[in-house]
């Protein structure tokens, strides 16, 4: 398993193909999609562009997942993320690669997202997205259709978090990342990053308590 | 890791123990129930289910009422994760969009008589780690190109990362060899030096060949 999409699989199956990076046959890249991160990055700090189409290729899926569980609608998702790699690329000469690419991106997009001023509460379009309630409950009808309402309460209840702690939860909820990881991504203390964890937890609970 | 774990959310660090529930670090802002205990370690106790029967959350309302909802918050939060939207348009939209952006550094003399030819930084740069790539077992990282001060001639100075199944040395003389070969057929640069620094590594997990781009193809 590559290292760089740990943390991300979602269970039993239920994901669309791994993001391996790897460019099409035939593309510039092609050959490319096996090296590591910092790698990539040097060669696109140069100005490499096949290299940063490798880095988007291999990235741009969790990066995307984050926004649309950060905004609740994909339009506005693929434009934060859009807008992070260019940003991204005109700010790779000066990256110094303290940090991971991936902690770098993670902050960046979490960053637009948490900047996305919103007149009115974010539009959820989650029929958008392919539906896994397939792989849910068993095949049973019944059961898949409640699964889904409740996963769309779920998203409703994240949209009613302060977005600083909704932030929180969804990187380590649904990316998996680490506490230090986190509070690298959002600027904060790793102190701060638990408490608003356990916030987010206990509100999305009572949320959900109506559900069984 | 930790989300394949039907325990589901529960990060491996939070297993509850009683001296870890005065670290102030855990679970900032986490309260102690009427009952005496502390609600993440009611959540840590719901999650490990039968492993662990205590037969105080059986019987206690405070503990019940804490952990209600959080069944269901696993369980629709494993949902919520494989929620992932194709980012196949946006990836190629950044990517054609970056293409659109070239950042070609500046511009170097190439090796020809009237010295009035000259070719960006990136692009020779680009073709040159092709060629390094091209040495099985290398992939080329960074690649700068030195103007000399005569004005044709340019120093390449390149770091790689290579596996470690060969001696270094004559891994070292192929990369050489293809640079300064790909300088003066494919571009058409005078070299003054080639500087090569190995600094990492390359896992060697997949095969890493040599990359096919010129003329193999369909």
């Amino acid at each position: 398993m590559d290292v760089e999409h740990e943390g991300f699989s979602s269970p039993r199956g239920a994901e669309p193909p791994p993001f391996t990076g790897a460019a099409r046959p035939g593309e510039p890249g092609a050959g490319l999609g096996d090296v590591a991160d910092r790698i990539l990055v040097a060669r696109a700090a140069e100005g490499d562009d096949d290299a940063f189409a490798v880095l988007v290729h291999r990235h741009s899926g969790r990066l995307l997942a984050l926004a649309f569980h950060m905004l609740g609608n994909v339009p506005d998702a693929e434009e934060a993320v859009q807008d992070a790699f260019l940003s991204a690329w005109r700010r790779l000469p000066q990256f110094r690669g303290d940090a991971a690419f991936r902690t770098w991106m993670y902050r960046i997009v979490t960053n637009r997202c948490l900047n996305v001023r919103r007149a009115q509460t974010p539009s959820l379009a989650l029929d958008a997205v392919a539906e896994p309630a397939a792989h849910d409950a068993g095949g049973e009808p019944a059961r898949a259709a409640e699964s889904t309402a409740a996963t769309a309460a779920l998203a409703q209840a994240l949209t009613h978090l302060r977005p600083g702690q909704r932030a929180c939860w969804i990187l380590r909820e649904l990316h998996g990342l680490p506490y230090g990881e986190i509070a690298q991504v959002v600027g904060e203390s790793e102190q701060t990053v638990r408490g608003r964890l356990f916030r987010a937890r206990r509100t999305l609970m009572k949320e959900m308590a109506s559900w069984r | 890791m930790a989300l394949e774990d039907p325990r589901a959310t529960s990060p491996p660090d939070e297993v509850p123990t009683p001296h870890r529930d005065t670290d102030p670090a855990r679970l900032v802002g986490d309260e102690r129930l009427p009952c005496g205990r502390l609600v993440s370690h009611v959540w840590e106790q719901a999650r490990a289910g039968s492993h662990r029967p205590d037969p105080h959350t059986a019987d206690c309302t405070y503990c019940r009422q804490a952990t209600e909802g959080l069944t269901v918050l696993d369980a629709t939060t494993r949902t919520l994760r494989a929620q992932r939207p194709s980012a196949r348009t946006v990836a190629d939209r950044v990517v054609s969009a970056v293409r659109a952006e070239a950042r070609l550094g500046r511009m170097l003399p190439l090796d020809d008589p009237t010295q009035e030819l000259r070719i960006a930084e990136a692009t020779v740069a680009k073709a040159l780690r092709r060629a390094a790539d091209r040495v099985p077992g290398v992939r080329a990282a960074s690649c700068r190109l030195t103007p000399g001060e005569a004005g044709t001639h340019v120093t390449i100075t390149m770091t790689l990362a290579v596996t470690l199944d060969q001696p270094l040395p004559g891994r070292a003389t192929q990369v050489r060899r293809a640079v300064a070969d790909a300088s003066a057929r494919e571009i058409g640069l005078a070299v003054s030096g080639i500087d090569l620094h190995i600094e990492s590594e390359l896992e060697p997990l997949t095969s890493v060949g040599p990359t096919s781009r010129n003329g193999t193809g369909p």
